[in-house]
């Protein structure tokens, strides 16, 4: 599928990466600076923790765009009549689970910015954190509604 | 209705979910939210919806989730699998059975590295099973040999599905690495007594392969050498408290993709599938993952673990007999459930109980990843099997099946050796306290 769904999956999946590598490649510096000169990076463990955030939530919709959520699919051959209703049904839950849980993580969000936290080695809002979970989640919400979308059975 | 049972209903819902082909973690998510809203009331339950993804998206110890996947995604694209394979089989090589224990030793080295089995399969089962037909092998043997190799890695550390469980179940990452060790090299040793048995009462099976001379098997066993590396930096490096899990992980990624472009055994764009294929596990899992702590604290406010525990008291059942339905509970699950998930559903609810029974957190940890291996080999769903047939369209499922399930003896096994002598899991984690 070389259509536009598979191109935004590829460029999500490869921001994800550069995440993902900066956070080995920050963490490898860590361990060798702690080792040669004693000296670890300040807040190395923070910043591992918003990079894993961004990470995998640039990642997540690009597993629903891509349809590679886990699935139990035992039953497909017991009853293969059911299967395009029930992959609906499923497609319908994951949209409406997803956006439930976009309405649920954003007053939380804004009871963070509005705290004004921040973590206490860096001194960095909270809120950072918060931003790409959110984003994720809702590119997720909306990944599994295109998939809704596409889902329409041929004539 | 009361509590225990609304926890009931939705462990029954959820079973329904999953059967009806919702994804696993949309399926926990759902069934944690509606269940928490039903006790606790909507309010609490959406506070709790919106607050647990961002409690794990960011939780440290998770983040040797994605840098273990990326180690095993990069030593897979490098094909050190072949060499590996090559490796192992001058190590055998002589005696009959040899091909299929070196597709064992070559398996459990790999998938530890790898910590995939299903990748694990794939891979040896392209390099090993052409090998063995080669030499006449019975096709069973040699596909079940991979089959069940493959899941030896879920057990050996670095293991993703022991970090997992770990997370869930409150405990210790380097404890539980440590206590896979052991447990992990004498199932590998098992599935090789079980071969060297099946070799002595049908050798037509196995013809002996000619044996190699002494330089050639010194010469390939260096072949194992980056697979070394790894191991040794991302499991004896924990050990050794040189690095945290983590840290670990992110040394041992570093350093396959190091040796990966350094040998020239992997060029950009495999390195670019490799990053493609980590970033999009590891985003599957954490979603699963999300669920299943949804889903669990809707089980803890239940109470659903508590009562199953004071049932299973007033039926003054011996701790064995109980272990013993665990056991045929978690086979019934492995029937449909892949293993991360079965993990995830099944300890919030059974890991209070076999504590109760007075069983280590650690140790139960063992014996469950022995379990949830098991039925990657076991019908209708044994996902190894699959992966193998995949790779071999010309073998039919069933010979896999029944070549794999000679291994399932091995698995038995050790649980009951696990059972008798706890101490070949928790030895080794107490050792390294000190």
């Amino acid at each position: 599928m070389t259509d536009w769904r598979a191109i935004v999956a590829r460029l999500l999946g490869g921001i994800a990466s550069v995440f993902l590598l900066a956070m080995m490649s920050l963490t490898v510096t860590d361990v060798v600076l702690r080792a040669v000169a004693s000296r670890p990076i300040h807040g190395a463990f923070e910043l591992v923790e918003l990079l894993l955030a961004c990470t995998i939530f640039t990642a997540l919709p690009a597993v629903f765009l891509r349809d590679e959520n886990v699935v139990v699919d035992v039953g497909d051959h017991v009853w293969p009549r059911w299967v395009p209703a029930l992959k609906a049904i499923a497609a319908v839950a994951s949209l409406a689970v997803l956006a439930l849980m976009c309405w649920s993580m954003y007053p939380r969000a804004k009871d963070i910015l509005a705290f004004g936290d921040v973590t206490s080695d860096l001194s960095l809002p909270r809120i950072y954190y918060w931003v790409p979970v959110l984003a994720g989640v809702v590119g997720a919400a909306l990944a599994a509604a295109v998939m809704i979308l596409r889902r329409r059975p041929p004539r | 209705m009361s509590a225990q049972l609304l926890g009931l209903l939705g462990v029954l819902a959820l079973l329904a979910l999953v059967l009806a082909r919702v994804p696993v973690a949309i399926a926990l998510a759902a069934v944690g939210v509606t269940g928490y809203a039903a006790i606790d009331g909507w309010r609490r339950a959406l506070v709790m919806f919106g607050t647990v993804p961002f409690e794990l998206a960011s939780a440290y110890s998770l983040s040797v989730v994605p840098l273990f996947i990326l180690m095993g995604a990069v030593a897979s694209k490098a094909n050190m699998s072949r060499e590996l394979f090559t490796a192992a089989n001058a190590v055998f090589s002589g005696f009959r059975g040899a091909l299929a224990s070196a597709t064992i030793g070559a398996c459990a080295a790999f998938s530890s590295i790898c910590g995939s089995s299903m990748a694990t399969a794939a891979t040896m089962s392209r390099v090993a099973v052409p090998e063995m037909q080669r030499h006449g092998y019975n096709l069973g043997i040699a596909t079940g040999a991979v089959a069940s190799g493959g899941t030896l890695g879920i057990l050996i550390p670095p293991s993703v599905i022991l970090v997992i469980y770990a997370i869930v179940a409150e405990q210790s990452i380097v404890d539980l690495f440590a206590a896979a060790l052991f447990p992990g090299l004498l199932l590998a040793a098992l599935h090789v007594v079980v071969i060297v048995v099946i070799a002595w009462l049908r050798p037509d099976w196995m013809p002996r392969a000619p044996r190699m001379r002494l330089l050639e098997r010194l010469r390939a066993s260096l072949g194992m050498w980056k697979l070394a590396v790894l191991f040794f930096l991302a499991v004896f490096g924990i050990y050794l408290g040189w690095f945290s899990p983590t840290e670990a992980a992110a040394v041992g990624a570093a350093a396959a993709i190091l040796i990966g472009f350094a040998t020239g055994a992997m060029r950009w764009p495999e390195f670019r599938d490799a990053l493609l294929e980590t970033v999009l596990t590891s985003a599957m899992l954490f979603f699963v993952i999300i669920g299943a702590f949804i889903f669990s604290r809707f089980i803890v406010l239940t109470q659903l673990p508590a009562e199953i525990v004071a049932w299973v008291e007033s039926m003054q059942l011996p701790g064995l007999a109980i272990l013993a339905s665990l056991v045929v509970l978690y086979l019934i699950l492995g029937c449909f459930l892949e293993s991360v998930s079965m993990i995830l559903i099944t300890v919030p609810v059974v890991l209070p109980l076999v504590m109760s029974l007075g069983f280590d957190g650690i140790w139960f940890g063992i014996f469950v990843t022995v379990l949830a291996e098991a039925g990657l080999i076991t019908p209708p769903v044994g996902l190894n099997a699959f992966v193998i047939r995949s790779q071999l369209p010309q073998v039919p499922i069933g010979t896999i099946f029944r070549g794999a399930a000679n291994f399932l003896v091995a698995d038995a096994a050790l649980l009951a050796l696990l059972v008798a002598f706890p101490g070949i899991a928790l030895w080794l984690p107490a050792w390294l306290k000190g």
